[in-house]
Formats: C-alpha cells, structure tokens, sequence
C-alpha cells in the first residue's frame, strides 16, 4: 500500500506535495525523541505536533508520511518546508486512537 | 574489533531535557542535560559575573551508539542536539554547504556540542562521520542521505536561528504557539 | 471497559492504583502533549501516553481520566506514583508502543462489543437473523435436492453444528422431494433466529388425504414411474419426523400441503 492509496482509504486531506511512496508500519508518537530512537523508514508518523521541526525530524528517520491527527491546522510554514524536502505531510479529523483502529483495520503493522 | 564492518544500534538511551541558559549581561549562551522530571525555568540567578537566565527546557534524548556485531560502544553523551539550518543567513558556511549538498539529496543536519565547554572541545568529526552512517543506514540512500556537520562551522553562533530538533512545552498546559530561536 | 482489561490487553505493569482496577473507562486518549490532554479530553478516560513524568499524571487527574499507561516501558519519576496515590488515579506501565498499545484496546472494544450483541441476541429468541425464500417446480426431478443443498450450504457458511446441518438437509431434501413427486410447485421458507432454525415448505398440490397414514413408514402413494426411479419407499414424512424438534403438517386435499420444520440450535 503506498501513502496515496492508504490517504484515500482512511479519508485523509494531502497537504504537501511530496513523492508517492509504500507505506511499511505505523509509528505512533508526540515526541520527536521517540521519533528518532525508534521510528522507521517508510513508517507512517501520527503525531498532533504542527511546528515546522517535525519536518526535519521526519526526514532524519525517512517516513513515508507525517499524519497530524485530531483535526489540527498545519501552520503554511511546515506544509512549505516539507513539500521542499518532498515529504508527505496529510491530516485526519479523528483522534489518534480512532486513526489506529483504522489503520489496523487496513492490515498495517506496528513500525 | 578494528576488522569489525561495524552495524551500529542506539543504546543506553535516557529521556530528558537540554536546558538553555542565556546570561542577560554578556550573552553567553549555557546549555546542560538533565533528568529531572520538570526542569525549572523561573527566575534567574546569579553566577560570579553571570547572570542566568533559563531560556528553555526542551524534551530530548541521550544514546550511546553500539556494534551490534563486535558490541564495540561509542558514547554520544556530549551531543547537545542536531538542529535544522534555516538558512538565515546566506553565506553562513552551514548554508553554504546545505545548499550544496542538497543538489545532491543529501540532507544537513548541525550537531551540537554542549556549552560553552564544546567551544573549546567540539565533538570530534569521527564521531560525527559514525553518526552520519548511522543514521544513512536507517535508510534507503538511493532515494536521500544524512549529512551531520558540526557546529564550529557557525561563525556568529548568537546569530543562528536554525531550529532544533527537540520537543517544546509537552509538558505546558496551554499549546505553546511560538518557538523563538534559542542561540 | 473496566481498567483491568486494559491491564491484561497492555501485559501491564500495575505501578498505582492496584485497589482501583474495576474500574471502568469509557474513552481512550493516546497523547504526549499534555495542553492537548487538557483541551480535549473526556472525564473517565484512560491516557496512554509516552511522556512518563509528574505532569503526564497531573494533567489526566485534571482533565478527570481514571489514570495513565505509560507506553513503551517508560518509567515515571517518584513525584508520579505520589500524586496518583493522593489522587486516586491508575498508573500502569506497557512495554508496548502506542500502535500496538492502541490495537489491543481497540480490539478488546469490539471483543466487547461482540459479546453484548451475542447476549442481546441470546435474549431475543425470536429475533430474526436470516430469512429466505426460494422456489420449486413439482416433477422437476433434475433439480431435484438443490434447494435443500443450498439452504445446507448456507447453514454451513453461518457455522452450525453439523449434526444439526444433517438433520436440517435431510429433513429439507425429503420435503423438496415431496414436492417433486406430487405437487405442481412450492415455496421454500428458510428462517434463522438465535433459537431457532424453522424451514417451511408450502406447496400447491395434491394434498394429503391421511396425514396420519403418510406418516407411517413405509406408506407409499409414489407412481410405478416414481419407483423405478428409486423414489416413493414411503419413508418421506417419517424420515422428516424423525429429524425435526418439531413437525407441523396442514394440508388441504385438491390445494396442497404445508410442512413446517422446526429444528433447535
């Protein structure tokens, strides 16, 4: 399944322009911390954070896409920043519990 | 050990914060890893001629690298942080080299030592050349690369405004809506 | 759900609030920003989180959750445990990470949710839970046992016994035969409640003159066509007893004849 197909199919709004790419695993976090030590390449990340240095940090560990949960507006600057480094940044109204549960329900995996 | 094609791992990692200290007199920027639950930013104090004052108190990490073939350690304990260059001023040498490198799909990234003492000791560029593989191999390089340059390129360190990459008022009660430059 | 689930789901560490377990919550808030916890989270919650300090505790007793999981094994400082136990709030610890943490609940919900539609079911009887309707032409010996195949098939797709699939197809097949040898055509009824399985089978025929004499074993009003065949040993409405709870026949000679099987899950 790649961030596209997996977009359409949990209802999610693409913000940046970015690179279609596979998605393997899912890593669920706030903390860009947690991102660094244990995110994977091609993981897509839930987090509620919106500052543009989630962007850097989604690029240091290569995710397939950040997903910002619960319905929150991404400031221009961090779309901006993240369609340069091509990364894919998309939104989802539902909290990030409800997310998982769909996500699980599409077959994907822990990171 | 020496013949050993490392294949390195994050170890001994432990959840903290860096604190930024400013001196209100001279500037002076000071910055230490803590593991308190809740660092206090509260007023400042004073230090021989310094005067503090906690600028910040942001969520990180601290790791050690591991081998995990010859089990070979290498400590990162005196990495402050890695900070995205925002490219503010354009002939800084970390601009300089961002932008080159990124023609190249290849990603820059500034590794901080702590202050001041990393003035005067920087983290050695091996180290930092370890860092780079490491997280390169945490990828597939065909697509983009990690660059981790250090710190002692920034010329006017006051100056810089990149942004860290650290977390910021996950423990504030309201949403903190601004991040101001910290250097 | 009640917090002890929660626990078993998450293979937790309980580190608080051991006496409080029974407790039920009823919503679920996966976070590490704590203004978020406090901005959008519901009394008798349960927040997993990965920020293991004091204020993640703080800040879900003020937001009136239950307690918190620390997810990924992480350990809380002292001031945590401290103010639980003041408070009365859970602390659990998970070594899962917040995906899978969240997958275990969630499963565990519909785990639940499963069960209360089974026992609202078990306490429905009559509740209908299938309902078809399939027709048959009399003489039609070629197509002659399809109904009841079908209507085996399906029994078998919802996951009956098989014994009692067995006494469903035999029972049906015998009826569909009846049809076959001396009415003009039928309509096959197949209902399912939680009780009950019912196949009705109501047809436009002859009738039976002595419905008490048809059930005899062995009582025959076959043709010699029918015989030769292989058909008409007079074993059809014994044979239908034999494998229903219960059997009611009405029949009317010159109009038809109306089976009604019943058999008990």
């Amino acid at each position: 399944m790649t961030v596209n197909e997996m977009a359409q199919k949990v209802d999610l709004k693409s913000l940046s322009t970015f690179e279609d790419r596979p998605v393997s695993g899912v890593f669920v976090s706030d903390m860009v911390s947690d991102v660094m030590a244990g995110a994977k390449s091609g993981n897509l990340w839930l987090t509620v954070q919106t500052h543009k240095s989630i962007v850097p940090a989604a690029n240091l560990v290569d995710v397939s896409a950040v997903i910002v949960t619960g319905g929150k507006d991404v400031p221009a600057e961090t779309v901006e920043l993240a369609s340069k480094f091509n990364i894919a940044v998309l939104s989802s109204d539902l909290p990030t519990f409800e997310l998982v549960g769909k996500l699980y329900q599409l077959g994907l995996g822990s990171s | 050990m020496a013949d050993c094609q490392h294949t390195w791992e994050m170890t001994g990692i432990t959840f903290g914060f860096v604190v930024f200290e400013k001196c209100f007199h001279c500037k002076d920027l000071r910055t230490f890893f803590t593991e308190e639950d809740h660092p206090y930013l509260g007023e400042g104090y004073r230090e021989d001629d310094h005067y503090w004052n906690r600028m910040e108190a942001a969520q990180t990490f601290q790791f050690d690298l591991r081998c995990t073939r010859c089990s070979h350690q290498v400590s990162f304990r005196d990495l402050m942080g890695l900070l995205h260059c925002t490219g503010c001023l354009e002939d800084c040498p970390v601009n300089v080299r961002r932008l080159a490198l990124e023609k190249d799909r290849t990603f820059v990234l500034v590794a901080f030592g702590f202050l001041p003492q990393a003035l005067e000791k920087p983290i050695p560029e091996e180290k930092l050349d370890l860092l780079t593989e490491y997280f390169n191999s945490r990828r597939d390089t065909s697509r983009s690369k990690i660059k981790i340059l250090p710190f002692t390129l920034i010329e006017d360190l006051p100056r810089c405004k990149g942004d860290f990459i650290h977390d910021i008022g996950m423990l504030s009660q309201e949403p903190v809506t601004e991040r101001k430059p910290l250097l | 759900m009640d917090i002890r689930a929660i626990k078993e789901a998450l293979d937790a560490e309980v580190i608080e609030g051991r006496e409080l377990l029974n407790d039920r919550v009823d919503h679920v808030y996966a976070s590490d920003l704590m203004s978020d916890v406090l901005a959008f989270g519901q009394p008798d919650s349960i927040l997993l989180t990965g920020l293991a300090t004091q204020q993640a505790v703080i800040s879900a007793h003020m937001a009136e959750f239950k307690g918190v999981v620390f997810i990924r094994g992480k350990h809380p400082k002292d001031g945590a445990g401290k103010f639980a136990r003041e408070n009365r709030l859970v602390i659990l610890r998970s070594n899962l990470d917040m995906y899978e943490a969240c997958v275990r609940i969630e499963n565990l919900v519909q785990g639940e949710q499963g069960k209360l539609e089974a026992r609202k079911k078990a306490d429905e009887p009559e509740k209908l839970l299938l309902s078809q309707e399939r027709f048959m032409e009399g003489s039609d010996f070629a197509n002659a046992g399809m109904i009841s195949t079908e209507i085996k098939s399906v029994l078998k797709k919802i996951g009956f016994d098989p014994k009692l699939i067995r006494r469903v197809a035999i029972a049906t097949y015998e009826g569909e035969m009846n049809v076959v040898m001396h009415a003009k055509r039928a309509r096959v009824f197949l209902t399912v409640t939680p009780k009950v399985i019912e196949v009705i089978i109501d047809d436009e025929g002859k009738g039976i003159p002595d419905v008490e004499k048809a059930m005899q074993a062995g009582f025959s009003t076959a043709t010699e066509e029918q015989r030769a065949m292989g058909f008409g040993s007079g074993m059809g409405l014994p044979n239908i007893r034999r494998n229903t709870d219960e059997l009611n026949i009405e029949s009317q000679v010159g109009q038809g004849t109306k089976l009604q099987m019943r058999f008990m899950i």
